[in-house]
């Protein structure tokens, strides 16, 4: 029996060796792991939206910070690229 | 994927939604963004946004319309947009296409198929002469 919890804690830990280094080699360091694990995965989220759904709407802040505007004011005469993202 | 808007402006509007920072000084910061000199804290309230939202437009002159996620991130979270990704809304006001979700699956050539099929390709010279902008316009 102990033999076998050895085998067990020894493949579990080569298995959380090799998930480590994985997440190394994808995101550059142990400590952009950490900054991965810690700060963007909490936040990622695949989300249900599929194409021929209806496209939400969500009312947006203009570049003067007093100013807001809707999404769906956008669309409806031609295609609306939106691009998502940040500075950093 | 300024190169993009120059290209299809004329068929398709185009609309940047600055959403929360993916790579803040006070969360998982990157090299790249010490190098490029593109250091902020996580914004807290509108204003912070706002001001980051401003200094990135005045920075690369960045043309496309741009509008900011409130700080509740309520478009963020109707599109499971963080960190970055593409969305093409047709006429009728349906999803015609969805992106990957950025960095690993965020892909400017396949925004560029979708209109290249409607509105037929555009070539260049050279691959692209537009100036390297930081995350959000990262894929020139």
């Amino acid at each position: 029996m102990i033999h076998f919890w050895k085998w067990t804690i020894a493949v579990f830990l080569v298995l959380l060796l090799a998930v480590f280094l994985v997440l190394c080699k994808m995101a550059g360091s142990p400590k952009d792991v950490y900054g991965m694990v810690r700060y963007a995965l909490p936040h990622m989220h695949r989300g249900n939206l599929k194409v021929g759904d209806d496209a939400p709407d969500a009312r947006l802040v203009a570049l003067d910070g007093s100013g807001h505007f809707h999404i769906r004011e956008r669309t409806g005469a031609r295609p609306l690229v939106i691009i998502f993202g940040s500075y950093t | 994927m300024v190169q993009i808007y120059n290209d299809y402006k004329e068929h398709a509007d185009f609309l940047t939604v600055y959403v929360r920072e993916a790579h803040p000084t006070d969360e998982w910061q990157m090299k790249s963004n010490v190098k490029d000199d593109v250091c902020y804290a996580q914004p807290k309230t509108l204003a912070q946004r706002v001001a980051i939202a401003n200094d990135f437009i005045k920075r690369f002159n960045y043309p496309i319309a741009f509008g900011i996620d409130d700080i509740s991130n309520a478009a963020n979270d109707a599109y499971s947009a963080w960190p970055e990704r593409f969305y093409i809304i047709d006429e009728s006001g349906h999803i015609a296409y969805r992106g990957g979700m950025g960095p690993f699956h965020y892909n400017p050539d396949e925004v560029r198929a979708w209109l290249a099929a409607r509105y037929g390709s555009v070539k260049h010279d050279s691959p692209s002469s537009a100036t390297p902008v930081a995350s959000l316009g990262s894929p020139n």
